[in-house]
Formats: structure tokens, sequence, C-alpha cells
């Protein structure tokens, strides 16, 4: 990161379009990382001040304050303070949406005090002009006593006035105006200092503006950076308190009281709003029937039925392209290597399918966040946030949630990645948690063909739909306590964040920032999440071929004359054959006892740790096992047939079916809850870390395991 | 009174704030302070979350949050 540049901060409010600015700035040349020990995604790229200068610059987290009560507050004063190795910006650039002045304002006097010079971008300057609204930037920046230049960041324009000042104010060094605090604050300060140098030395160097965040907020990053005892230091600090409190003011309330007090006669007569201007915007007017009680509710439900729909089915024609293409370079493949049996098997069975595992996933995931970015650019998402937020409170999750939990249930991946959009990072924790039990479209073709066999034969088409309704509703009765358990086990590590949520105006999308989140997403899909996927196939790919020793087919084909079998019936008893001596077969049949009171015996145990990386690949198994070939799906008459006909081969159960209603309910609910998919742990590695990857992992598969021997026993039981 | 106990939409006084709270802070950082006007806007689909506007800025607060606002009914002067 270092390269001899100097550093810039940009920071601002939620919703000013500072994003917008970060990309107008940088272009295509952005990094995006994490901060070292945080995920709170780090995004950096290279200004082109003019010819022969570059800055870079960081985009930091939108927050109204920083107040610490979020990670992402703290990481701004993190970086702002130049606490971060590496990362010690020389200026920062404060983006304020022209439209609300003061609430902007107020962030950067907070950012003031922490000594860097700043240049105010006064953002969306298009949108307040055509409101009729006029500032007096010249005045302001006289006020302020930085530069404060005009911008409108998604047409790009003010960006050339922006680099000159902010040339000038690196060289001016320009710090803005700050309030004089009152009497008792003072003191606080400056007898915290005192305090925290005899417990450590190096707190001598704490800016004014630090020393303010260790008293006004409720849990300061910069608490962290004291070395010494923890009681010695917040005993300090509650000093400090105290004697803002005895001075009459509330520490809590002291610094937003001075500030905005500080901020009317800098804003006196810097707005005009021209009088001929109707008093009641837009925004309002489609607030009165976006949020209308009954009208708001329908158009939700209508709205999210079309994203989910578009979700669902109609990214199906691309999904299916994608399929044909490479089921089309798979046959061209295996027909070219006949002749290498192992290497037909490793680039068809193994690369090609495991490109096509996670490549399948891109039409889904380009579809949602095209919806997405539309509900968060128009500023929809907020007031769907709105609308469903009581349904959530209980389990400790807000309104933030709906969307990705509903995409969930057409694909997890999707889902889990429009998590992004929550802030709160334990909300966010827990949704991805949970995201994985919504019933999504791969266990469809599990549930049709258990149906099909074992519910709709005796009894009848409604019961079956009535079934289908109940395996995807399952999910949620485990997803609801298990985020109320999340919620109570991570409180004590995070901080919550209080759910008071702006309702921005609603704005005409930037198709260019749609475009841009779009692309993102699917890049950080492809090259992490991708990659593992990949890999996953590979290693399940080997499990199921080795060892394979040519002595078997021999073997297979000496003792059944060609007379009795056609070739391609021999060609699948074979295969067959060698899956069951397969190392992922053996294991199988080793694992088997487990699942004994879940009612398997060792043909659907294989089946169903062949599908731990892609569940709908327990299909494909069971027709292999079968000998049927691999090439079924869940309507083909010949594997219902099979599988209502398997019996036990050996064991006390010798002769009796296999199958019966309540295996195939233990093995639906098992399907239900199990995370069977390789790509959903990749993208919980990639979007949390693995800790979380493989906690959730082995915790759904122990209560798929179990919900799956109470279902076979019950209902054993009762019928 | 409180504001999750106020029956009507409309125009509000603030009158006291509870600054221990979280949420408090963040609105008080917002610009929200007593003495404040709000008008209360909109109310969820299940009563809960409340909307109200002042300065210039729109949010959402549960009911169990707005407990901690104290505010008095203005009658609309329209």
């Amino acid at each position: 990161m270092n390269n001899g540049l100097s550093t810039i901060a940009l920071i601002g409010n939620p919703n000013t379009g500072k994003t917008s600015l970060f990309n107008a700035l940088t272009g295509q040349k952005q990094r995006v990382g994490n901060y070292p020990g945080v995920t709170v995604e780090k995004k950096s790229g290279l200004w082109k001040l003019n010819q022969s200068e570059s800055v870079t610059v960081i985009d930091l987290p939108g927050t109204y304050s920083l107040s610490a009560q979020t990670i992402d507050e703290r990481i701004t004063v993190d970086v702002l303070s130049g606490n971060i190795p590496d990362l010690s910006p020389s200026l920062m650039v404060i983006v304020i949406d022209a439209e609300n002045l003061q609430r902007n304002l107020f962030l950067a006097s907070q950012a003031s005090e922490l000594g860097l010079p700043i240049v105010i971008a006064l953002n969306c300057w298009d949108i307040a002009e055509r409101k009729g609204i006029q500032i007096d930037s010249k005045l302001l920046e006289k006020r302020l006593g930085v530069p404060v230049v005009p911008t409108v960041a998604n047409q790009a324009k003010g960006i050339e006035s922006l680099a000159s000042a902010v040339k000038t104010a690196l060289n001016n060094q320009s710090i803005m105006v700050r309030p004089k605090w009152p009497e008792p604050v003072q003191k606080a300060i400056e007898t915290l200092k005192e305090d925290l140098s005899q417990i450590d030395e190096a707190s001598q160097a704490l800016s004014n503006g630090e020393v303010q965040r260790l008293i006004f907020d409720a849990s300061s990053a910069v608490t962290e950076r004291i070395k010494g005892d923890k009681l010695e230091i917040s005993g300090a600090i509650n000093k400090a308190k105290e004697t803002i409190h005895k001075g009459g003011f509330h520490p809590n309330a002291v610094e937003s009281i001075i500030r905005f007090r500080f901020l009317k006669p800098i804003l006196a007569d810097i707005i005009a709003r021209q009088a001929t201007l109707k008093k009641a915007s837009h925004s309002e007017s489609i607030d009165q029937l976006l949020l209308h009680r009954f009208w708001g509710l329908v158009i939700f439900v209508g709205m999210m039925y079309f994203v989910f729909q578009s979700v669902y089915s109609w990214s199906g024609p691309l999904m299916q392209l994608i399929e044909g293409g490479i089921a089309q370079v798979q046959s061209v493949a295996a027909s070219a290597l006949e002749a290498t049996p192992m290497l037909q098997s490793l680039i068809v069975d193994g690369i090609l399918s495991g490109v096509g595992a996670f490549v399948i996933f891109l039409p889904q995931i380009l579809v949602l966040f095209l919806f997405i970015s539309l509900l968060e650019e128009t500023g929809y998402m907020a007031r769907a946030a709105f609308l469903m937020d009581k349904l959530f409170q209980w389990c400790g999750l807000n309104g933030k949630s709906f969307v990705p939990l509903l995409s969930s249930y057409a694909c997890a991946i999707p889902g889990i990645l429009a998590t992004r959009t929550i802030n709160d990072k334990k909300i966010r924790i827990i949704t991805i948690m949970i995201a994985p039990l919504m019933s999504c479209s791969a266990r469809l073709p599990i549930y049709i063909l258990m149906i099909g066999i074992f519910v709709e034969p005796t009894y009848g088409p409604a019961i079956s739909g009535i079934t289908l309704f109940f395996m995807h509703f399952i999910g949620v009765l485990v997803a609801a306590p298990a985020a109320y358990l999340l919620n109570k086990c991570i409180q004590r590590k995070t901080i919550s964040t209080p759910f008071v949520m702006e309702l921005p105006r609603y704005r005409v999308p930037n198709l260019k920032s749609i475009y841009e989140r779009i692309y993102e997403s699917g890049y950080a899909f492809i090259t992490s999440a991708g990659t593992l996927i990949f890999a996953f196939t590979i290693i399940i790919w080997a499990l199921f071929y080795f060892p394979r020793p040519a002595a078997l087919e021999t073997e297979i084909r000496n003792q059944n004359t060609v007379e009795l079998f056609e070739e391609a019936n021999l060609q699948a008893k074979i295969d067959s054959a060698y899956l069951e001596q397969s190392y992922g077969g053996q294991l199988g049949k080793t694992l088997q006892p487990i699942f004994n009171s879940s009612g398997y015996d060792w043909k659907i145990t294989v089946a169903v740790i062949a599908s731990f990386p892609a569940r709908e690949v327990i299909i494909a198994t069971l027709g292999i096992l079968y000998s049927l070939g691999g090439e079924m799906d869940e309507n083909s008459r010949d594997l219902r047939a099979s599988l209502k006909n398997a019996t036990w081969e050996d064991g006390k159960r010798k002769g009796m079916p296999v199958l019966n209603i309540a295996v195939a309910f233990s093995i639906m609910i098992f399907f239900a809850l199990c995370m069977q998919c390789g790509a959903t742990v990749a993208i919980i590695a990639q979007e949390l870390n693995w800790l979380w990857a493989i906690g959730s992992f082995v915790t759904l598969s122990f209560i798929a395991w179990i919900a799956s021997i109470l279902t076979y026993q019950s209902i054993n039981f009762f019928l | 009174m409180q504001l999750n106990q106020i029956k009507d939409k409309g125009h509000y006084k603030v009158l006291k704030m509870d600054e221990s709270q979280h949420c408090i802070s963040r609105l008080m950082d917002m610009g929200l302070l007593p003495g404040e006007l709000i008008r209360v806007r909109h109310e969820a689909p299940l009563g809960d979350p409340i909307s109200i506007e002042f300065r210039d800025c729109h949010v959402s607060i549960r009911l169990k949050d707005a407990a901690f606002l104290e505010v008095d009914h203005l009658t609309q002067s329209k």
C-alpha cells in the first residue's frame, strides 16, 4: 500500500454518494481487501490528481458519527488517527450531501478534531439545485476554513476542482474550525490526558480528538491502544465523565449538543430555498403509497415475488445454457480422450464439472444483484426493512435480513452475498448462519423423487402438495430458534447497532454504479468461492474414482456374457461396482452404522456422502449405485422402481425393503437441514471466515442427522 | 408522554431524551436534540417500527427505542 504516495481518506454519511465519488476518482484501479483482524471491507484505489501526481484513496465505511457504536465507526476512527499500520492518511475528503448540510457537517466536525487537513466535497449539487436549494459554498468555505467543492459524483462533475483543492489543502494544511468546549469538558479532556499518561506514557501522543472519543463514546476504539491496567484506564475515563456530569452536562449528549449549537451560526444564511418550491417533496408522496399500511404491504409482496421469480426461474434459461454448454464440452472431451480413461474421467467428471459447479451460480447471483442494487440505489431497500422489521425483532434480527433470506430460497449463494446490505455485523453473521436452512432449489429434486415414490401413490396429489410445502417450511422452524440462540450467544462479544435506520430520499438509480455492484459481486464470487468449489469437486471426484483396479472390469465382463447383457447395461454394472469399492464407497459402508437409526443402507449412505459437495448429486449417484447409469433425473421411472424394490443385502433386516415412507421422510428431512453444499461452505468462508464456515457445516450436519433419526424412529413408531 | 405511546401521527416537540441509551446517542448524532420538532410520518404494517422526520431527515425507529423519547403533541397550525 505504501508506495511513497500520500494517502487520502474518504469519509461521509451513508447515502451521500460517497462510493460514487470514490469510483469517479479512482476509476477501475481499485483494490478490495479487509482491515487487519476484522471483516470490514477495505477499498482503496489510485487517484491521479494531475499529469504528474497521484494519491492513494481509501474509501471508509459510510457512517453518521465517530461514536464507535459499530465496527465501521471504530475502523474509521482507527484509520483517521493513523492507528492502522501502513495506513496513515495525510488528508481527508469529507463527502457531504448538499441537501442535508447540518447532519453531514456533524461528522466533519467530529473528524476535524483528529487533526488532519480537510477538503469538503459538497455532493449531489445538481439535485439540490433542481429542488431550488441554493448553497453559498464560498461563504461556507470561508466560515469553515477549509476548501468546499461542489461535486456531482455520479456524473463525475467537479472532480478536477476537487483535485486542485486537495493539493492546496495538503500544502496549506487547512484545518476546519472547531467548537469551543464548555469549561467542564475542557477540564475533563486535560485531566484525562494527564491521568492516562501516568498509566501509559505513550498516551501523551493522543490528539484532543482521540481523548474526546474516549470520553464521549460508550466503547471507544481508542481504549484498546492504551496499555495498562484495564480497571485503572476505565477509572480515569469515568472520572472524566463525572467531571462533565458535575458541570451540568450529560457526557453522552454533550458532544451532539455542542456541535450542533456550533454549526448553527456557521450555516446561517448559507442555504437559500426558493419560496416557489412546493413543500411536500416527491419522496414524501411516494412514501405515502409505499409505506402505506395496506398498499405498501401489497406492493412489497408483489415486488418480492417479482425478485424471487427472477432469481428462481428467470435465470433458468441462462443456467440451462451454461449446463448445456458444459455438457457439450464434456462430451467433446469425453470422445477425444476415450483412449485414456483416467484422464478422461479427471477432465470430464472432475475438472469440467468442477468449473460447472460454480459457474452455474453466476446467473442467479447476477440477477439478484441487479435487483438488490436497484432496490438500494432507489432507496427502497430501507423501506422494505421498515415494513418487515417487526417479524424479525424477537430473534435479534432486523428487517434487512428479509431480502437475503428470501433469496436463499432460490439459492443460498446469492442470498449470503446479499447479506452485504446488512450493516450490523452481528445481524449479518446470524443471517448468514441461518440462510442455508432456507430450502433452496437444489433440494427440490430429492423432495420430488421421494414424494413421487412414497407419498403420491398412497395419499394422492393434495397431500403431496402439502408435504412439499411443509418441506420448504421446515428450515424456518429450525432457523428461528437457531437465530434466537445465536443472538444470545454472540451478544456479549459484539456491539450491536441500535436499529435507527435512515429512510433516504428516493433517487433515480445510476446505471454505472449498478453495473459496478453486479460486476463486483460476480467477480468476488468467481475468484474466491469459485476456486474453493472447484477444489471440493476435484477432491470428491478422486474419492469416488480411486482405487480403480482393471481386474474388476474384466471380472464383471467374464461373469456376464455379452449375450445376456447389452453393452450399456454392462457398463452401468461396471460403474456401479467401481463406485462401491472406491474410497468414497468404502467410506459409505464404514459410516453406514451412523445412519442405521435413520434407516439408511450403505447405498443411501454413499449417496448422502457423495452429495456433500452439492446435494443435487444424490440423484445421479443413486442412479449409478442401482446400475442405471448417472443420467437419471428425479422423474425417471427406472430409478423410482429400483428404489421402491431395493432390499437390505445383509444384517437382521435382510430381504426387507430399504425404502419406505419413514426412510423417505428421514432422507428429505436430512436434505432439508444438512449443509450439503460445498459452495455454501466456501461462500461463508469468503464472507466471514473458516471458523464460521466449518462451525455451521458441522452444526447443521449434526442437526440434520439427529432430525433424520427422530423422523425415522417416530414415523416407525406411529405407523 | 413517551413517543411509543402516541396515538396520532403528526407534529411533536421533543421534551426529554434518555441520553444513556445507544439509540438515543445515535439520534442525537443525527441532529435530534431536546427541543427539536419532529413529525411522525408512518407506522409499519405490524405497528412497529414508526418513521419520524426531523431536520430533513427521515428515520425509522422501533417502539422500544421510542420509549426513551418524551414528546409533546403540537396542534397543527395548518
